[in-house]
């Protein structure tokens, strides 16, 4: 069982996933915002986040908060980070897989909303494969 | 609303916008040019000085043959023009370095006083000049004209004007210095008279300088308003670069923004619906479960439908010069958008096998990407379950990327074939096998197709499968676009095999 942060100001679809999680058998958090995010993160060590991108308060905020844990908090560099959005590849200014990088997109994988739950649970169980090894 | 509190209250004023800035026509031009164009330009007059250097030096030289001077009517030179092509030397070599120093370290903006510096320098050389060749027996005297009229284009009306009145003063200074005996008058040719004092003809000296002053106030006054006019008009097309390259830019952001918020809530819906029919929150009876499968399926459909119409209108509206045309490898974007269409194919049980060579191509990267997800999509979702997607790309004989992308689907009918890349096309059967589809992706890819000249050639079976291939252009600079794609711009091909 694994501690899963879940940070999406999209309190319905968190709820959703965070349901399908504990279903799988981890231990759940959901935050709605960035800010609450840092806290429970320096409170509690998650052992994978999930990250919305845009939130009412910066269309960026999840890139943001990516760099931010990957270089700023050195006690939680190693935790994998598991991007959820809504907008895609697909657009001018999107972002997919291929952009993911240490400086930019720092981030572990990538999935597209909407998103399948069991995909979602799989991501996730391989995320946790990942990292333990 | 501000909220009211017993020691002070909390108030809040909103904001207005900044105001526009100046509109067409309100640029004045007057101001002089940014330092770091003029720094080129010091640059630039620099090297025009070496070319002055030259002339006077090679008349320098000629002195020492007088009689080669005498024989087409010149006085000897003596030294004059090789003493002021060595002032001209030192005072170049000192200005070019200063200005290579203000470059290198980046920050020009001691440009402007290099440039007085340099003016000045030239003025006063050229008053030497023009008493030595003669300052009222030659015509030397326009030469001040080239001061007056570069004057005008690199700095501003004021400056320009100030430069035309020392030249004024130094022309007339010489006048009077010679007239004083202060320096004997002198004249480059060997038959001119001797001139006299000004007071034994005073009129000839006084409306000569006249008419000089006038000429040369009068070339300042056109040239100066002339610069204003252009500089004005540089102003106007600059700020309407900045708002068009600032739009450009706020409506991507909107787009993203609209996106996000039309589809998020889509995404919390299917969600929902999905634990619900997994029968994680219970079993549901079967009726209930079949409506929930129909919100699940609208839902999913709706927000795709949503990201396609908002993809679509934007493609409409873009111009393909606007946008940032880049070096690209193909097999680069195929990867990453292989990448975006990994879970749909998961869900179908679909596999995608890749062979990518790096291949290189011209292009917008956001709208590449868009077009092979758009075809990645659809051979994923009118594959069979459990069917294979076969994606190549390889260098092609001109140099081009070429690309296939192949399923072994649905297929396309060969009569249904020309009208797959209308806007809301969908064949029957692709309706019946993939409900998630909004009919608009391969209208995307048109637009792509045709912004790019991509040559597309599609060929399909009825229940066989569908192949794309794709011939991109080759590399080059933006500017020179293929031209055999140039002609075939409407380079879309379907064929029935």
């Amino acid at each position: 069982m694994a501690y899963v942060l879940i940070v999406d100001d999209d309190e319905d679809f968190a709820a959703a996933a965070a349901k399908a999680l504990a279903i799988a058998g981890h231990e759940v958090r959901v935050e709605l915002d960035t800010a609450s995010a840092t806290k429970s993160m320096d409170a509690r060590r998650p052992d994978l986040i999930i990250l919305d991108v845009m939130f009412p308060e910066n269309a960026s905020a999840g890139f943001e908060l990516a760099r931010f844990i990957k270089h700023e908090k050195p006690g939680l560099k190693d935790v994998p980070i598991l991007m959820l959005t809504a907008v895609n590849v697909k657009f001018p200014l999107g972002f997919g897989t291929g952009d993911a990088d240490d400086v930019w997109m720092p981030v572990s994988d990538f999935i597209e909303k909407p998103v399948d739950l069991n995909v979602l649970q799989k991501r996730v169980a391989a995320l946790l494969r990942a990292a333990a090894k | 609303m501000a909220a009211n509190n017993e020691s002070s209250a909390a108030v809040y004023e909103l904001p207005l916008p900044a105001g526009p800035p100046a509109a067409a026509g309100e640029a004045d031009g007057h101001a002089r040019l940014p330092e770091t164009l003029l720094l080129k330009n010091v640059l630039w007059f620099c090297h025009l000085r070496w070319a002055v250097v030259a002339i006077l030096g090679t008349f320098g030289l000629l002195g020492l043959f007088p009689q080669v001077l005498a024989h087409v009517g010149l006085r000897p030179t003596a030294d004059w023009p090789l003493v002021a092509a060595g002032i001209l030397v030192a005072g170049n070599l000192a200005f070019s370095g200063h200005a290579r120093l203000l470059k290198e370290s980046g920050v020009p903006r001691y440009a402007h006083i290099n440039l007085w510096g340099q003016i000045v320098f030239d003025l006063v050389v050229l008053t030497g000049v023009v008493h030595y060749a003669g300052s009222l027996e030659t015509n030397i005297t326009f030469a001040y004209l080239f001061h007056i009229v570069l004057a005008c284009i690199f700095l501003s009306g004021t400056e320009s004007l100030a430069v035309t009145l020392i030249a004024c003063v130094l022309y007339m200074a010489v006048l009077a210095a010679e007239d004083a005996g202060l320096v004997a008058p002198q004249t480059l040719f060997a038959g001119a008279p001797p001139r006299l004092p000004i007071a034994a003809e005073p009129w000839i000296p006084i409306w000569n300088l006249a008419l000089a002053l006038f000429i040369w106030l009068a070339v300042w006054y056109l040239t100066s308003h002339l610069a204003a006019m252009v500089r004005a008009r540089d102003e106007e097309l600059g700020e309407t670069n900045r708002r068009l390259e600032a739009a450009l830019e706020e409506r991507s952001r909107h787009m993203l923004r609209t996106t996000h918020e039309l589809k998020a809530p889509f995404a919390a819906i299917h969600a929902t619906t999905q634990l619900l029919l997994d029968g994680q929150c219970g079993p549901l009876p079967d009726e209930a479960r079949a409506f929930v499968q129909r919100i699940s399926t609208r839902c999913r459909r709706l927000a795709n439908e949503i990201q396609e119409m908002v993809q679509l209108a934007n493609l409409r509206s873009e111009s393909q010069g606007t946008l940032p045309h880049a070096a690209l490898d193909v097999a680069e974007i195929l990867r990453g958008c292989i990448g975006q269409v990994k879970p749909l194919a998961e869900e179908r049980k679909v596999i995608i096998e890749a062979d990518l060579a790096q291949a290189r191509t011209v292009g917008v990267e956001e709208h590449l990407k868009m077009l092979f997800a758009n075809l990645l999509g659809n051979a994923v979702g009118y594959s069979y379950e459990g069917g294979r997607v076969r994606v190549r790309c390889r260098p092609g004989e001109g140099g081009g990327p070429e690309v296939v992308i192949e399923d072994h689907g649905i297929g396309i009918p060969a009569d249904k074939l020309p009208r797959v890349f209308d806007e809301y096309y969908r064949t029957d059967e692709a309706v019946r096998h993939n409900k998630q589809s909004s009919g608009l992706g391969l209208a995307i890819v048109r637009h792509v197709a045709e912004e790019h000249g991509i040559r597309i050639r599609v060929e399909s079976c009825p229940g066989a499968g569908t192949t794309f291939h794709l011939r991109l252009a080759v590399e080059r600079e933006p500017s020179e676009p293929d031209s055999e794609n140039k002609e075939n711009h409407d380079g879309l091909r379907a064929d029935c095999r």
